[in-house]
């Protein structure tokens, strides 16, 4: 490892040179602006991730998406970048590791050895993220480049999911305990390092390895990694997806939908379509009933297009029925997981009314989708 | 029974017979008049729009709970629109500012066995669906 004995500014200046204590350029402008785009798009991951709700999850894409992006563009900085950039210059290897743990290094200008596991650690942790978060999306809620790719898979990756939120945000503890330890012991601001780029050189520095940005090849890996990348995952998108609610029949929408929402035959079992349509005369306190063959047309359309024929969230999770309340969608322990967090009175203003009329809040109920994307809850009306 | 609805009444005996029936669901195969006369006809009487607003505004019992009116989902004033229990919107009553209203046999009759069962716990008698009917179209 290259020691100069003496801390070598990076543009020597005549001011750096009166200086007693010579400012070294040690994060380039493109390390410190995705070091802090990264910490804000991951913060506000989390917060909306742990906090926000379906409600939010736009807001939890957007930042998910840049923080990807800001990986990439990070991992590619790795190879292409300046000397305290690249992943050569503070690779963490066991035996530099146990060197930084016994105290036998020296200061390292750049990322030291424990720091440098954190980096990779913070890396691969926004990229796990990125891959289950996608995987969820796509198998929960059919949207995205994993859509074709079942309720299944996404159900384990949305566990996954959040596993490595929680994480991350370990790591993101022990980050900042790092940082505060590194300054306490090296009686330097290493947060404000990485705004200004520059820290003050010391003898016996270990200084970053000698290397210039190569910003053509640099711009062109980045470019070929978020092109190629967008393209490929629009092509995944574009697989023909099973699973989908069958659009509502024009007989179900007249008949069921003088009333209420003619709700998709997706979202109840057969076993509680049979039994709500055989009790028609006394539907929810009301009389439902139909003429004899149409009663008969209805049933036997709503048993064929019944949750049993669709992979979306709602046919999963509302298919096992309260016994009691058969037939009634609010009532399924699945319904009431997902809805618990909305008090009652939400349910009954304007313009919801009821917890029966989801497209209130849900845009493309009628559709059987319920993508969160689609989800609004109306605020009172003043 | 007044002389002077005789013709008439005969005149919608033969619509009811050769018209309606036969093409109970479709939409614009009668109105509001047309049905008056027959279910007047078969009531023996003439639907009387009072005895309909009566009716359609009391608080009936034997029905089903949630329902003891038609005003429960119609509200109290048809030519405004109303509200299912569901939170869904229901057009105004009143065919002056709802011409669609009562053109539908096929609907008439579900419609009316389905809400006088669940406000009243029975069928509706024809006097009173030519009562409410009067009053619905006279507004």
């Amino acid at each position: 490892m290259a020691q100069p004995p003496q801390p070598k500014p990076a543009r020597p200046t005549s001011a750096a040179a009166l200086s007693p204590e010579p400012k070294i350029r040690v994060w380039d402008l493109f390390l410190r602006f995705s070091h802090w785009l990264l910490a804000l798009s991951v913060t506000i991951a989390l917060l909306s991730g742990f906090f926000g709700g379906l409600p939010k999850l736009w807001l939890h894409l957007i930042v998910g998406i840049t923080a990807l992006v800001v990986v990439v563009l990070r991992l590619t900085w790795g190879f292409t970048g300046p000397g305290s950039a690249r992943f050569a210059d503070f690779w963490p290897s066991p035996r530099a590791i146990m060197a930084h743990l016994a105290g036998r290094d020296g200061r390292h200008l750049g990322h030291n050895p424990l720091g440098a596991l954190m980096v990779f650690a913070l890396l691969g942790s926004v990229l796990a993220l990125a891959i289950s978060g996608a995987l969820s999306l796509g198998g929960l809620y059919k949207i995205g480049p994993f859509a074709a790719d079942g309720f299944a898979l996404g159900s384990v990756a949305r566990e996954a999911h959040e596993i490595f939120g929680f994480l991350i945000l370990a790591l993101i503890a022990a980050h900042l305990g790092g940082v505060l330890f590194e300054s306490l012991r090296g009686k330097e601001n290493l947060a404000r390092a990485m705004v200004t780029g520059q820290k003050v050189g010391r003898p016996g520095d270990h200084a970053p390895m000698e290397r210039q940005a190569r910003m053509a090849m640099s711009l062109a890996l980045g470019l070929i990694l978020l092109v190629g990348g967008t393209l490929a995952l629009v092509k995944l998108a574009k697989r023909p997806v099973d699973g989908l609610p069958v659009v509502t029949s024009s007989l179900v929408a007249d008949e069921c939908g003088a009333c209420h929402m003619a709700y998709p035959a997706s979202l109840l079992p057969k076993q509680a379509w049979q039994h709500l349509m055989a009790g028609l005369d006394d539907h929810f306190g009301e009389d439902a009933s139909l003429a004899p063959e149409t009663t008969v047309a209805i049933s036997q359309w709503l048993a064929a297009n019944a949750a049993e024929s669709a992979d979306t969230l709602p046919a999963h999770v509302f298919s096992n029925p309260d016994p009691m309340a058969l037939g009634q969608i609010t009532a399924t322990p699945g319904w009431k997981a997902l809805h618990h967090d909305i008090v009652a009175e939400t349910f009954k203003r304007a313009p919801i009314f009821s917890q029966g009329n989801c497209q209130a809040c849900h845009k493309d109920a009628e559709g059987g989708r319920f993508s969160p994307l689609a989800l609004s809850i109306p605020s009172p009306k003043k | 029974m007044k002389p002077t609805l005789k013709p008439t009444l005969l005149f919608n005996l033969l619509i009811a017979g050769a018209f309606i029936v036969p093409m109970a669901s479709q939409a614009q195969d009668t109105s509001p008049a047309a049905l008056i006369e027959t279910f007047s006809l078969e009531a023996g009487r003439a639907g009387d729009a009072t005895a309909g607003q009566a009716f359609f505004l009391a608080t009936h019992s034997g029905g089903k709970p949630d329902t003891p009116s038609c005003t429960t989902c119609h509200t109290m004033d048809p030519t405004k629109n109303g509200q299912a229990r569901t939170g869904k919107v229901i057009e105004p009553m009143a065919s002056s500012v709802n011409p669609a209203r009562f053109t539908d046999s096929g609907k008439i009759t579900k419609w009316f066995r389905r809400n006088c069962n669940s406000v009243l716990g029975r069928e509706c008698t024809p006097g009173e669906k030519a009562d409410v009917l009067a009053w619905l179209s006279s507004l």
